[in-house]
């Protein structure tokens, strides 16, 4: 695991995790989960602090739904620890501290909206005001529908509704929008903002690049089972990406752009030049001093899909060897 | 656990299914078959009263059978139970509250059933004679729930509906609901008077006719609540651990 968040941010965790328990809302401790040949999970550490919003990024496969279904008491661990906010996940579950929304899963069929809503708002020691809660969800008018008869979308919200009626410390979403489109998707992003404004702490599972960057404080890239980076979108960037000198250029060939200073790879569509740097002012420098003819000159830093394929690539790479 | 149980009552009591097979289909059989032989009797009873319990049995059994193993099997496979395992609800609460439910959805199947003996064929009995055979009935069917936990457990949402209607068709015919157990061929017969639902509707039957209750009948109805129970509780635990 590669730890790029900066020294004074890696501190301040260290500090917190020295605390008592009661300081961490999770901590989990060489988590592993094998089934029969494939080890889902493999000794994963992870600490957040309450508060924070971590998002859980990793391609399919690498392990992410199974972390999360041991951290919430769905799925015994082979070994490790877990704890949530210093209780075993099904205390925590059970006592309404954490909640959750799942991939996928239906609802009790044969029950309407408006029922199954009440029901599980009294099962919750202190429930969010009813209102609040068709509010944020956006299930305003659909309380007298069933909820076998719901769209994709619209169970999904009302599993939203479920996730954070017991207003608990701890939500757990895993990829929360996978079956949403893109208004749907801005919309359920801007209710989890509202709820969140409470400080409270979220663990999001996701493989949308841009989901991560618009939302999580912290990024914890996972492949393989493993943590292969843990920071800030701003910190992995600067990591794993590189920037690109972009322009238009009438020359011909990459031959000529490949020995500029600091140019690790050149891409060509017709004039349009695009050259990953590992410097971008020596390349530019170097641009302006040499005879190249070049015009519309754009500077872009590195995308988090770079940043991603690098390091899933090195987890995959790791791997084979 | 009052609250789940709600839901589980609101659900059933919109299910077409429930209502036709554990409501409607007794009440149009008793009509039928009151209509064709009622004018028998058997051991001084008249066979409208035997009818009347039989049929009340055959409903009752459905309503119980209905309201839990298809429902398990459904709620399973759907996902719904382990969305369950995510709120603050304990599952032995959601458990107690499924098999409450579905005793109490057999009500109105051995009601409906005596108020159209009543009604149809003027069948009268004392108001504690009534109460009687409703409670015994009641609590008659209560293996039969154990069983529906079984195959609920035991089985998946696509062959838990057809497991449990043809373990039913054969509890009813063999336990002689559809015909006195007397005329089925003696090797048939033994095993008919083994069965759950033989033993519950004799509860009635005896009743009815103003014999004392078969001490037989009420341990082997005990007999079979605790095997099926455990069976439940063993294919429960099976699915509790698997992945």
């Amino acid at each position: 695991m590669i730890d790029v968040r900066r020294p004074a941010a890696a501190a301040a965790a260290g500090k917190h995790s020295a605390d008592s328990g009661e300081s961490a809302a999770v901590r989990i401790k060489d988590l592993t989960k094998q089934f029969g040949a494939l080890r889902a999970v493999d000794a994963l550490s992870l600490d957040i602090r309450r508060g924070e919003t971590v998002a859980l990024l990793g391609p399919n496969g690498a392990g992410k739904t199974t972390t999360i279904s041991m951290l919430l008491g769905l799925l015994a661990p082979d070994a490790g620890e877990i704890s949530v906010l210093g209780m075993a996940p099904t205390q925590a579950v059970q006592s309404g501290r954490i909640g959750a929304m799942l991939q996928e899963g239906s609802l009790m069929p044969g029950v309407r909206v408006g029922e199954l809503l009440d029901y599980v708002l009294g099962l919750c020691a202190s429930p969010m005001p009813r209102e609040r809660m068709l509010a944020m969800t956006g299930l305003q008018g659909l309380e007298r529908r069933r909820v076998d008869r719901l769209s994709g979308g619209q169970t999904q919200r009302v599993r939203f509704a479920l996730a954070i009626a017991s207003q608990s410390e701890v939500l757990v979403l895993d990829e929360p929008t996978a079956a949403m489109d893109v208004e749907a998707r801005h919309a359920f992003w801007a209710s989890m903002r509202d709820y969140t404004d409470a400080g409270r702490t979220v663990l999001f599972a996701t493989h949308y690049l841009e989901e991560a960057e618009a939302f999580a404080s912290r990024v914890v890239v996972i492949a393989h089972g493993r943590i292969v980076a843990d920071g800030t979108v701003a910190d992995l960037r600067r990591s794993f990406g590189m920037p690109t000198v972009q322009f238009r250029s009438p020359v011909d060939g990459s031959q000529a752009f490949d020995v500029l200073a600091g140019v690790f790879e050149v891409q060509r569509q017709g004039e349009q030049v695009t050259l990953k740097t590992t410097d971008t002012d020596s390349t530019i420098r170097d641009l302006t001093a040499s005879a190249i003819a070049w015009h519309g000159i754009e500077i872009h830093g590195p995308t988090l899909d770079d940043v991603f394929l690098t390091l899933v690539g090195e987890a995959q790479t790791g791997e084979d060897q | 656990m009052t609250g789940y149980l709600r839901l589980e009552l609101m659900r059933s009591l919109r299910d077409p299914r429930y209502l036709l097979l554990a409501v409607v289909a007794p009440v149009g059989f008793y009509l039928l078959f009151a209509a064709l032989f009622g004018q028998y009797t058997a051991n001084g009873v008249s066979t409208s009263v035997l009818l009347m319990v039989s049929m009340s049995v055959y409903g009752a059994m459905w309503a119980v059978l209905s309201a839990t193993g298809p429902r398990i099997a459904q709620d399973r496979s759907v996902g719904w139970l382990r969305q369950l395992k995510l709120l603050p609800v304990q599952p032995r609460a959601v458990l107690t509250a499924r098999l409450i439910a579905a005793l109490l959805l057999a009500g109105p199947a051995l009601a409906l059933v005596f108020a159209t003996a009543t009604i149809s064929h003027g069948v009268r009995l004392d108001a504690w004679h009534w109460l009687a055979l409703l409670g015994l009935l009641w609590v008659g069917v209560v293996p039969i729930g154990a069983l529906g936990l079984a195959i609920g457990y035991a089985t998946d949402a696509e062959s838990a509906f057809g497991l449990l209607y043809g373990l039913y068709m054969v509890l009813a015919a063999l336990g002689g609901l559809w015909m006195p157990i007397s005329i089925l061929p003696s090797g048939l017969q033994t095993i008919g008077k083994l069965l759950p639902s033989y033993r519950a509707a004799d509860l009635g039957w005896r009743l009815v006719a103003g014999r004392a209750i078969d001490v037989q009948s009420v341990l082997m109805l005990a007999a079979w609540a605790i095997i099926l129970g455990l069976l439940a509780l063993f294919f429960a635990k099976r699915r509790a651990t698997a992945r």
